[in-house]
């Protein structure tokens, strides 16, 4: 969704993330995060608001691309890269007491393109570009979790920042700060709640 | 997305066994308990390959080398 007008605009979400896209991700995303992490601690009490995400690097996940275990999805936009996320299929299962041992499909990272994150924009003084990049790619998950038949069973270790959406947009519960993950907290999707989210509920 | 292609699985009893007992435990059809197995086999191999190693740990903390063949 273009995120000054409000209107809908063609993307496509697709699982044959290669090389190139983690280079596009460092090349052209890292300068202008690097760039709003300077911008913002320079202002009073916006260090804060710092992504905790600035010093990520996919290219470092290159040997990941050829396991089965693990899944990358990127959104693409007018020819850019405007999103990416990995997701494990196996080595994680469900921690709420209803659905506790039973498999699912992690989310390890998510991340939007610098451009479509308000506050980075805002830092730099620019506008945001697109809206709802995470939330095609937390859907692409659950249709996945739901075609390894999980049933549509996710996780993840939320980012303090992201808390919120995961919790009060996406409707995931969250189960508890996980001491071995540094404290971040632990949020999962029943069969329920992941259709529910789908049906747009 | 990855086109599926089908093939025939032939299982002991005591193998079928334990497949229909996780399947249940796990809330997977079979089909999705072997392709976990699978995913799992390839990525714990990857790893050892590399040179890592892989350790069960008890409730003592005591550690326990996995060999993986």
């Amino acid at each position: 969704m273009d995120a000054q007008t409000g209107a809908p605009v063609d993307a496509e979400i697709f699982d044959e993330v290669a090389l190139a896209h983690f280079i596009e991700t460092q090349a052209e995303w890292r300068p202008v995060i690097l760039a709003a992490a300077r911008a913002l601690s320079q202002q009073p009490n916006q260090g804060l608001l710092i992504p905790r995400h600035f010093h990520w690097d996919w290219t470092r996940k290159e040997a990941e691309l050829k396991l089965l275990a693990v899944k990358f999805y990127g959104l693409g936009c007018e020819g850019k890269l405007q999103g990416i996320m990995k997701v494990e299929t196996v080595a994680h299962s469900c921690r709420l007491p209803e659905q506790q041992g039973k498999p699912l499909v992690y989310i390890d990272y998510v991340e939007s393109a610098p451009w479509n994150i308000k506050k980075l924009m805002g830092a730099l003084g620019q506008p945001q570009r697109y809206r709802a990049v995470g939330t095609r790619l937390f859907e692409a998950a659950v249709l996945q979790s739901q075609e390894e038949g999980f049933r549509g069973r996710l996780g993840l270790h939320s980012l303090p920042g992201s808390e919120g959406f995961y919790i009060n947009e996406c409707g995931m519960t969250p189960v508890g700060r996980d001491p071995h993950k540094e404290n971040l907290l632990w949020c999962e999707f029943t069969p329920e709640q992941a259709e529910r989210y789908l049906a747009g509920e | 997305m990855n086109q599926k292609r089908t093939m025939t699985l032939n299982l002991t009893d005591q193998e079928m066994s334990v497949l229909d007992q996780l399947s249940v435990q796990k809330d997977l059809s079979k089909t999705a308990l072997i392709r976990q197995a699978l995913r799992l086999y390839q990525l714990v191999d990857a790893r050892i390959t590399r040179g890592e190693k892989l350790f069960f740990e008890d409730q003592d903390k005591q550690k326990a080398e996995l060999m993986v063949l």
